[in-house]
This record gives C-alpha cells, structure tokens and sequence, in this order.
C-alpha cells in the first residue's frame, strides 16, 4: 500500500457515480483501492467507520496533520435555501463550506459525475435549492470556486463528467494523477482529455444508419435516433461507445437517445426525446459540420442508402 | 429534561445519503427519537413544467440504486395516464430489469452495507468473529469481494436491454426501446445460471430447491442442523451469528406491513389498468395476527405537520398535493419528508413486508412467531433472490419460445391531458409516482419512496414515524458504541437520497456521538 490518500464526499448527490464505480472492470473497484498504492481515507457508502471518524480525518487534515492527495466529490453544491447551505448539511455545517475548506488542502479535486462538474439535474430551472457544480454553474466558469482557482497541485477542478461518470473514466482519472500527477491534460470544460476525446456518435452500433440518413421516427427500431428522437450522441464528447457500459452496451445500443449527459448543458431545457429540426434537418448539428455541406451529403447518402439498412435487416 | 435523561445525535454512513438520529435516552433506552436527514434537491419541482416523457429522464436520477424502479415507476405513471397498451414482452423485459436490480440490491445490502457491522469491535470476543472477518470485512473478506463481482454481472442484464445501468431510459410508454433478439436473452440465461450457482456454492450451501423447501421455522432450523456445509455458508453464518447477537429480538415496530405487489403480469396487465395483475399480490398486513387486507391506492395519504412544506403543498392523497419547500428554522417543524400514512397507520416496507403480503410460507412462519425484526428482515433479503432469480429465469424460458414474437413496444396515441399513477415494488419497498399533465406539459409531480414510509417524520396526530417507533424503548448496551441503532436502521437499507429530505433544527445540544456544535 502506498500512501496517495482519497477521500470521498457526497453532496447533493444520488449515489449513482458511486454505485456506476462498483460496477468497475479491469481493474475492479478492490484492485484499483488495494493495488495502485491508494490509502482510502473515506468514502460514504464503503468505510466500515462512523461519521465521527471521518470527523477526525477531517480535522487532521485542516490542521495539516494528515496531507490529502485527493478529494473526490459527487453531488451538485448546494447554497440553498435561502444562500445558507443548510438543505444539505455535515455535522451541522453546510457541506459547502466543509468542502471548500479540504478543496484548500487537496493536492488534486476531482468532480465525479455532472452534479460535481456543472451542477446537472439539481441545477436544472427552476434549481429549487440554488446549487452549483465544484468551479463551473452550468456553462459558466465559476461555481463553488472561482474560476481561476488551482489545488495544490496546480490544477483547476477535473470534471469527470457524466450522468452517473463512466466508471473507467473514474478510474483513469484517479490512476492517472496518481501517476502523472498535473501531467493531466484537460479539455474546455476541464474534464480529462484522454476520456473525452470521442463523440458518443463513435462506435455506436447505429452510426452507419446515420451515415446513410435512415432514421427512426419512433423507438424499437434499428435506425438512426439523431434526426427525430433526441440523440446527442453525434454532439456530445463521451465515452460511452468506445468503452461500453456494465461490459455490455450503451444507450444508444439498447436504442435510448443519448441525452448529452457529460455535457454542461445536460440537462437540456428542451423535450429529451424530440430533435428539433428546421425542415428535415436538425437545429443542431454534429459537433464541427457545415449546414450547407451537411444537407447536400444527406440528400445523396439517402440515395446511396444500402438496401439491407432500409429493410433493418442489419443486426445490432 | 430530568437529570438521568440525554441527548444522543447518532450519524450514520452506509445507508444511501446521510441520515443523523436525534435520540433522548434514559440510561441506556432509548425514550425518544427523530429521523433527520440531510440534504433536499428538488426533483418534483424540477420536473414542472416539462414534456411529460421527460420524466423518464429526470426520475432515474432521483436514486443510483433503484433507477430501474424510478423509471418503471415514471413510465407506469405516464400510462395509467395515457391509457396506452403495453406490448406483454416489454412488461417482461422490464420486470427482468427490475427483478436484477432486486436482486443485486439484496446482496449488495446484505454484504456491502449490513454485515460489516458484525465486524465492530463489540463483537470481537465471539466465537464466531474470526470467521466473521475472513467473510464479511470491508474489501477483504472474501464474501464481499465475490458479492462485489457477482451483482456487477447481474447488472448486466439491465445493460443489455436499457443500454447502461443505472441510470437509463429504455422504458417507453407502451414497452421498451429494445430490438428484439435471441442473442440478449441467451446472455440472460447465461448470467443467471452462473448467479444462481454461486449462491448455491457461497451463499446458501444448498441447492436453490432444497432451500425453497424450508417453510417454516422448524423447517429452518432443521436445515441449519442439518449439514456443516449450511452452517457455514455465508448465510448459515450470518444468520447464526445475527441471532447470537440479539438481532431476533431487536427494532419490531408495530407490524404494521404494506406492499404494492410485484411484477405486473404482462398479458393482464393493461388499459384501463383499474385492478393490479401482481406475481406477488399487493396487500396490507395489519399487526402479526391480522390476516392480509386488500390494497387499495386511496388509503395512502400524505401528512405535512412536521415537514418543510408550505401548507398549500396539501395533505392527503398524493396526486392532489404539491411540492412547495418552506424552510422555517425554529418551528415544531424537522423533516424536508412528507409523513405517508395508510389507511391512516404507520407502515413498514421492504423485502419483508413484501414476502409476508405475498403470503411467502417461511417469511409469514417467522412473522407469526416473532413479528417483524432485524433478523427476519435480513432473512428476507436473503431468501428473496431466490424466489426471483426462479421468475427470472421462467421468463426468460418463456420469452425464448412460445412468447418471442409477441411485441416489445407498441407505439402510443398520446393523451394530451390527464392523471397517473406508477406504483411499483423496488428492492426496497413500494415506490409511488403521482402525475398529472396538460397539453403534455407536467403540472404535478409526486413521488414517495419507501424510505419516505420508514423514515417518516411524525404526523398530524404527533405518532412517530416507523423508525422512530423501532428506535423507541430499545436498549443500547454501550452508548459510545451503539451499534443497535445502525442494525435496525440498516435492516429497513435506508436510502436518503430518495426523497427523504430532513433537515435539522439545530436546537438540540449533541451528546457523545457525532460532532458537536
């Protein structure tokens, strides 16, 4: 065991980044606690101890008695109600401020999930308790943090982003700053690159539907979700069909749109599962195309169409 | 307050969110007692206002442990509302998803969450305790561990039908977004035959068969005596020693057992949705002699006497009530929880309830003899999986042959206005969604978790909610350790990030344990 010390804490979270992290793979969630020289100091729904230990912990670590590497937080921050923190509270105090202070000693932040990252489902309008995610509000810099604030290790808040967090995202990040320390490169809404560097439309079993414009125009089918039923998938960075979720599949794959959920935005102030569209074409386009360009290659790609993708005879 | 009485501020982790219990004592009992929890989101009045689908988004999110029953309970709602028929093999393959979350969540709280607190330090001097550690330890016992990978593989089976797990939406009003496919459902097969063997082999010591022979008490215990192999099975172990350790005699509340029924009955269960075609029946036990009344859905209403909400949220039944937060700091008021009551009773709910309301020989055996404890409801959730993990693989077996061609989603003519309800059965206990819309538009939204019912604050006849009265008159033999408390809370496998949004007064001076302020 070596001694990069984590601590996890739950804000104004649903334990789904934590439950999606028991659902690791290669390694599992005992390998990658008990193998990669990582001392847990807690984690709310895994230590044995009670709340008042992690009281202790807590206080050794604000008195520079205890170094922490790493400060995992999942849930949206809440200053509610009324700018006083206290619908979501630790040992009498609003977990906000609790929070900042450990952010103050951390070596590293990482923000599991969108709640951490942006403030995700809470922060959706009318954002009852006035919640925020770690450093950004949405799409806007700053959240709990300033927006130029760095940890000790010189980083800004890692986001790892997602409704709940990939799993192997979770862990990359993790294993990456505990072997490459700031190395870490992050993109324009500070999540890892190395995670996020694919669009959820890569490797999607669909794609090719796309490719060829057949699209769905109601669930159960084999085609293509983006043009009518909501999917993000060709619009959002995310992992999800290059590293498949449970071992099995993704949204997509089981024929859900993809609601953008590692984006900032998520969730969209729009009906999830109706694309918005100008004529036939969608409003919003892949990440990167040309509306002009877009529309002549789908009136040709239509044509070009494989007989075997308009009869839905290609399995999934 | 008398001399010889204390304040007690108990803080748990190891259930789903944070829960603090705010306890009077009087020498060693406990005299009185509050549930306060910690945190309050908003899902309800987020939900205001959107596309009456957008539920099925939204709601997974409200829970990571129970997604799969928000979203059947989302979906349910919308199509009591919309009164679409569901395509028979979408209901299976969403009671296959809820049934694996079911059983997943059962392990899960049995050797992730509950029986860690075997390995306290008031325990060490037993016998049993060494073996105890080598199986139950955090990380290292090696029951954990094969539970860890065990119930990872079970959630496969909600990624193969809803793309991830958790926190999907492949149910659709009218079934789910599934292609229908031999392939996915001999995966199933697969996944249950390799669950099912290693709870033979690890958990049980048995086969399934000679296990759901035992029907009663004396059935069990003749098991136990039965064979080394029982005795030493993880359950064999955990069952004799949360015996030794008085768990058989430790958090009985008042007996008082509500169910909504499991697993609609895919062909019955349709338009105009009036009566609830269960595999396991709905019902209400009333005390440990009261034979099983009828469920019905009027009976439950809601209570906000001690609660955050502002007196036009209502009271009563659910889908005529609002959500609207009021923080008054320094009131009688100490729960961000509304307090449901049925038939105007407290209620227990869980795997207990559930089993005893089905009419399930062993569990109703033991409830006769012993009323609802910490130990029968750990046996519950040991015994249930195997009751599942059988309808599981019958429908797979049935979806594989004579039932594949039928439908796994049928398209709606959505209703642009109107009301529903999506009462369902999660691990655990009876989860409720009440909504209603206009122009497609949500214009209501109510939810009550099980938790909700367990952890209930007091209502507007000052009675304790169910915790409250299983913490009552217990005794704590060491107030610096009092780990009875966190049996019993942990045997109802709290979940607080539900909806059971408590906030605390901060006007009770803390003693002992937990942080002072």
């Amino acid at each position: 065991m070596g001694d990069f010390s984590l601590l996890w804490l739950q804000s104004a979270a649903c334990g789904g980044d934590s439950m999606s992290l028991l659902g690791l793979e290669n390694p599992n969630l005992i390998e990658l606690l008990g193998n990669q020289g990582i001392t847990l100091l807690w984690h709310p729904s895994l230590s044995p101890e009670r709340p008042r230990q992690l009281q202790t912990i807590i206080d050794a670590i604000l008195a520079d008695d205890r170094h922490l590497d790493l400060l995992c937080i999942e849930g949206a921050i809440v200053n509610g109600p009324e700018g006083t923190g206290l619908a979501d509270v630790l040992g009498g105090r609003p977990k906000r401020d609790l929070i900042g202070e450990l952010c103050a000693r951390a070596k590293f932040v990482l923000a599991m999930g969108t709640c951490a990252s942006y403030g995700g489902i809470p922060a959706a309008p009318p954002n009852p308790m006035d919640v925020t995610g770690m450093q950004w509000r949405n799409k806007e810099p700053g959240g709990l943090l300033a927006p130029d604030w760095l940890s000790r290790g010189g980083l800004p808040v890692i986001n790892v982003a997602g409704c709940p967090a990939h799993p192997l995202n979770m862990a990359q990040s993790i294993i990456n700053l505990l072997i490459q320390g700031t190395a870490m490169v992050l993109d324009e809404w500070n999540r890892p690159q190395e995670s996020y560097n694919t669009m959820v439309h890569q490797g999607c079993t669909r794609n090719e539907y796309h490719e060829y414009d057949m699209e769905e125009t109601d669930f159960g089918g084999r085609g293509c979700l983006f043009f009518n039923l909501g999917c993000q998938g060709p619009k959002t960075s995310g992992s999800c069909n290059s590293s498949l979720w449970n071992n099995q599949k993704s949204k997509p794959r089981a024929g859900v749109p993809c609601f953008g959920c590692t984006s900032p935005s998520f969730p969209k102030n729009k009906d999830f599962f109706k694309t918005d569209k100008i004529g036939d074409v969608p409003v919003e386009l892949p990440t990167g195309v040309e509306r002009p360009n877009y529309m002549a290659y789908k009136g040709l790609a239509k044509a070009a169409a494989p007989q075997r993708l308009k009869d839905r005879t290609t399995g999934l | 307050m008398a001399d010889n009485k204390k304040n007690l501020t108990v803080e748990l982790n190891r259930v789903e969110g944070d829960l603090e219990l705010k306890l009077v004592v009087e020498g060693n009992r406990i005299v009185d007692a509050r549930a306060v929890g910690r945190m309050y989101r908003g899902f309800e009045q987020i939900l205001i206002g959107r596309h009456a689908r957008d539920g099925l988004v939204i709601t997974p999110r409200v829970c990571g442990i129970c997604s799969t029953a928000h979203l059947y309970a989302a979906v349910t709602a919308i199509e009591t509302a919309w009164q679409c028929p569901i395509g028979p093999n979408g209901t299976r393959v969403r009671n296959l998803c809820l049934m694996a979350e079911e059983v997943q969540s059962d392990a899960r709280h049995s050797f992730l969450m509950f029986a860690i607190d075997f390995c306290n330090r008031r325990y060490r001097h037993h016998p049993l305790y060494p073996r105890i550690e080598e199986a139950f330890q955090v990380f290292k016992g090696r029951i954990y561990a094969e539970t860890i990978r065990h119930t990872k593989q079970l959630l496969e089976i909600v990624a193969l039908f809803g793309g991830q797990w958790p926190h999907s939406s492949y149910m659709i009003p009218g079934g789910v977004t599934t292609v229908r496919s031999r392939k996915e459902l001999i995966r199933v097969q697969t996944i249950l035959d390799s669950y099912l063997r290693w709870y033979e082999d690890s958990i049980i010591g048995c086969s399934s068969e000679r296990w759901l022979a035992l029907r009663t008490r004396d059935d069990f215990h003749a098991w136990l005596d039965e064979k080394q192999a029982h005795r030493d099975s993880a359950a064999g172990l955990f069952l004799r020693f949360g015996r030794e350790a008085g768990l058989a005699g430790l958090g009985r509340g008042n007996d008082r057992l509500l169910s909504y029924g499991a697993w609609f009955e895919p062909e019955e269960w349709q338009p105009p949705f009036r009566k609830r075609p269960c595999r396991r029946r709905a019902g209400f036990v009333n005390g440990i002699n009261g034979r099983v009344e009828e469920f019905v859905e009027e009976k439950i209403k809601e209570h906000i006497e001690y609660s955050w909400f502002a007196r036009q949220s209502g009271s009563g039944p659910p889908a005529g009530n609002r959500t609207i937060p009021e923080f008054a700091p320094n009131s009688k008021r100490y729960s961000w929880a509304k307090a449901p009551r049925y038939d105007g009773q407290v209620v227990e709910m869980g795997a207990l309830a559930e089993l005893v309301v089905a009419g399930d020989p062993l569990m109703s055996s033991f409830f006769r003899e012993q009323g609802a404890t910490v130990w029968l409801r750990e046996l519950a959730r040991l015994h249930r999986p195997l009751l599942t993990l059988n309808h599981m693989r019958e429908i797979v077996r049935t979806m594989l042959g004579p039932d594949f061609e039928q439908p796994f989603y049928l398209s709606p003519k959505t209703v642009y206005s109107g009301s529903g309800r999506g009462l369902i059965q999660a691990a655990r206990g009876g989860l409720g969604h009440w909504v209603s819309f206009a122009d497609n538009r949500i214009t209501g939204y109510q939810i009550i978790s099980p938790t909700t019912w367990n952890a209930s604050p007091r209502d507007n006849l000052d009675r304790p909610g169910h915790w409250e009265t299983t913490l009552i008159n217990t005794e704590i033999a060491d107030l610096e350790n009092p780990v009875e408390i966190e049996h019993i809370i942990r045997s109802h496998d709290a979940c607080l990030v539900c909806c059971v949004h408590f906030l605390d007064t901060g006007r009770k001076l803390s003693f002992g344990l937990g942080p002072t302020r």
